[in-house]
């Protein structure tokens, strides 16, 4: 492509120091001038055009038109001498090397002889369908259940080669969608507190509370039994481990060491060292605070149970418990 | 399954200038690693006094503390990795990282080397300076994982490296045509339900594409308008050239060298990735 440009002929420059200052022959070749501007400008057009019909042909086979209408480009170069016409130049030249580099990567691959029909059909093969079943050359002409299989070997296949990572999903979901959640509830409580009067009761039912009730129904129960034995059995108290333990269930036994302390907590029952010094529970009403004696029974001490596998095997044995005292629900 | 167990015991230097000036923590972080530990503290935090927040943009923080902010940033990181859709830095930062920016690159180090340790993945910069990241399979895919995997929702694996295959033995570089006019023979068609990838053009044209495995752009001059595919950053992180070819061969039957073209692509690919990679997880603050 020829990049100089041409000031010579045409008098489109503006160089009107000229010496002849003949303005009418100027004005004359400047309108002749606009006609070849034109003109070529449609040529160009024309050639754009062209060339963009043929696209498919130009790129796919081994033809000349581009050479050609590089060519003739060329040729129209010559006349261009301002602006407008060369931004059409331009224009082409950017068709024209977008084709070439088409060209040029169908040429690469001419050389590799990879065939995609013949990948198809060995895909098929490599899944084990038998595509050699008349009429049936298509994986859309089988079964789905032929297809799904096809699709999960290939996936077999692929996924070994690939460094791809298995993907976490939890079982509550993530916490993402949460996220919101939490922000609200602190506001909440603050605005709650601020109310007057029936502050306990409010602050207590907004406890988180499902565990909180299902805590104090079974503590409830375990109170009622408790009761009900000493009714049937007055002023005699319950030892605590026959009481507590389950000798079937190691958990159970636990859970229902923490339901009892919560009924000592509440001052429903005692827990006293017998004789033996071992730990029986008694009922506490009102006569028998009248009775007691013991002036420091008003206060309340702290104690700490501690419970291993061993030694609640070792108390189911030596004191020969068979059956749970509190049954479960 | 580990294959090399990286040294646990090297400490970080955030770790060890904490436990100069520990001073055993303000702020009482709930140790659970669940999902409601991490959102009480969140919410503590915002309900609990102005000061203290204040407090530990200025104190320096437990060691707790930053123990607890890796753990959620390791369970951020493989949620977001769900989608496959890579995580991008800002993100990280609004959702998990917050006050703790100024200590972020040791966070993510942190991170990244217990998503290592523990679970075998990478963390892997997109691409430089992108600061977007993936996670990467740091182990080999073995013979028996496929039996363990169980389901894994639907097969797109398969799907996607067929079309990987396409394009690179086409020259890196694949008209969307050429790849339905391929795909049309597996029963998959741009314009119809499919019964197990629902709709493929979105998936190929779309999915794929944020995910970061294909390119999908224009190409100029086409009338009617006609796109190209080509490799995306995340293929050259999970897979090869080289992967590919040899996947390509086993369909054939074949060698990969068989391909002369393509078998020198691979491998002027290969020796490339032998040298050093300046790309992976090293967070620029």
């Amino acid at each position: 492509m020829k990049v100089e440009v041409m000031v010579g002929d045409d008098s489109c420059s503006d160089d009107l120091s000229s010496e002849e200052g003949d303005i009418d022959t100027i004005l004359l070749g400047m309108v002749a001038d606009e006609e070849q501007c034109r003109s070529i400008r449609k040529q160009y057009r024309q050639l754009i055009y062209s060339v963009q019909q043929q696209r498919d042909d130009i790129v796919n086979t081994a033809s000349e038109s581009l050479t050609e209408a590089l060519e003739e480009a060329d040729v129209l170069f010559d006349g261009v001498s301002r602006t407008r016409e060369a931004a059409l130049d331009a224009q082409f030249l950017v068709l024209a090397s977008d084709l070439g580099k088409e060209k040029a990567k169908q040429l690469n691959s001419d050389m590799n002889f990879f065939n995609q029909a013949a990948f198809c059909d060995l895909l098929f093969v490599f899944v084990g369908v038998n595509c050699l079943e008349e009429g049936k050359n298509q994986l859309g002409d089988y079964d789905e259940s032929v297809a799904l299989a096809f699709w999960e070997k290939i996936q077999k296949e692929a996924t070994s080669w690939t460094l791809r990572t298995e993907t976490f999903h939890f079982v509550y979901g993530s916490f993402k969608s949460e996220s919101s959640a939490p922000k609200p509830r602190p506001r909440k409580r603050l605005e709650k507190i601020e109310e007057n009067g029936e502050m306990p009761t409010k602050l207590r039912k907004m406890y988180p509370s499902s565990n909180q009730e299902a805590t104090e129904k079974e503590v409830e129960r375990i109170l009622g039994l408790l009761q009900t034995y000493f009714r049937k059995y007055p002023n005699n108290p319950v030892s605590y481990f026959e009481f507590v333990i389950d000798p079937n269930s190691f958990s159970h036994t636990v859970e229902n060491m923490f339901y009892v302390s919560f009924i000592i907590r509440d001052g429903f029952a005692r827990l006293r060292l017998d004789q033996d010094r071992l730990p029986i529970l008694e009922p506490i009403n009102g006569n028998q605070m009248d009775e007691e004696d013991d002036p420091s029974s008003l206060g309340s001490k702290q104690g700490v149970i501690s419970l291993s596998l061993q030694d609640w095997k070792n108390i189911v044995a030596t004191f020969e418990i068979s059956e749970a005292m509190i049954t479960s629900s | 399954m580990l294959q090399k167990p990286r040294a646990r015991g090297r400490p970080s230097t955030l770790a060890e200038s904490q436990r100069d000036r520990d001073r055993g923590g303000d702020e009482a972080p709930s140790t659970s690693r669940g999902l409601g530990g991490s959102q009480e503290t969140r919410g503590s935090r915002s309900l609990g006094a102005r000061s203290s927040q204040a407090a530990s943009a200025v104190e320096p923080r437990s060691q707790k503390q930053l123990e607890l902010k890796v753990a959620e940033l390791v369970q951020f990181l493989l949620i977001k990795d769900q989608r496959k859709i890579p995580i991008k830095r800002t993100d990280i930062l609004k959702h998990v990282i917050g006050d703790y920016k100024d200590v972020f690159p040791d966070l993510l180090k942190l991170a990244a080397e217990r998503l290592q340790y523990v679970f075998g993945y990478q963390l892997v910069e997109l691409e430089s300076k992108s600061n977007t990241y993936i996670l990467v399979n740091s182990l080999e895919p073995v013979e028996g994982d496929a039996e363990v995997r169980g389901d894994q929702g639907t097969p797109t694996t398969g799907l996607l490296m067929v079309v990987l295959g396409l394009i690179f033995m086409k020259g890196n570089s694949i008209k969307e045509t050429e790849v339905w006019d391929f795909l049309r023979r597996l029963g998959v068609h741009p314009s119809k339900k499919h019964f197990i990838f629902g709709d493929p053009k979105k998936l190929i044209t779309e999915d794929f594409v944020r995910q970061r495995y294909l390119e999908y752009r224009r190409i100029p001059h086409t009338d009617p308008v006609d796109y190209e595919f080509q490799w995306g950053p995340r293929t050259n992180l999970e897979t090869s050239k080289m992967k590919v070819l040899q996947f390509v061969a086993k369909v054939h039957k074949q060698d990969p060298k068989d391909w002369p073209a393509q078998y020198c692509e691979a491998l002027a690919d290969e020796a490339a990735r032998a040298r050093p990679q300046p790309g992976v997880a090293a967070p620029s603050s």
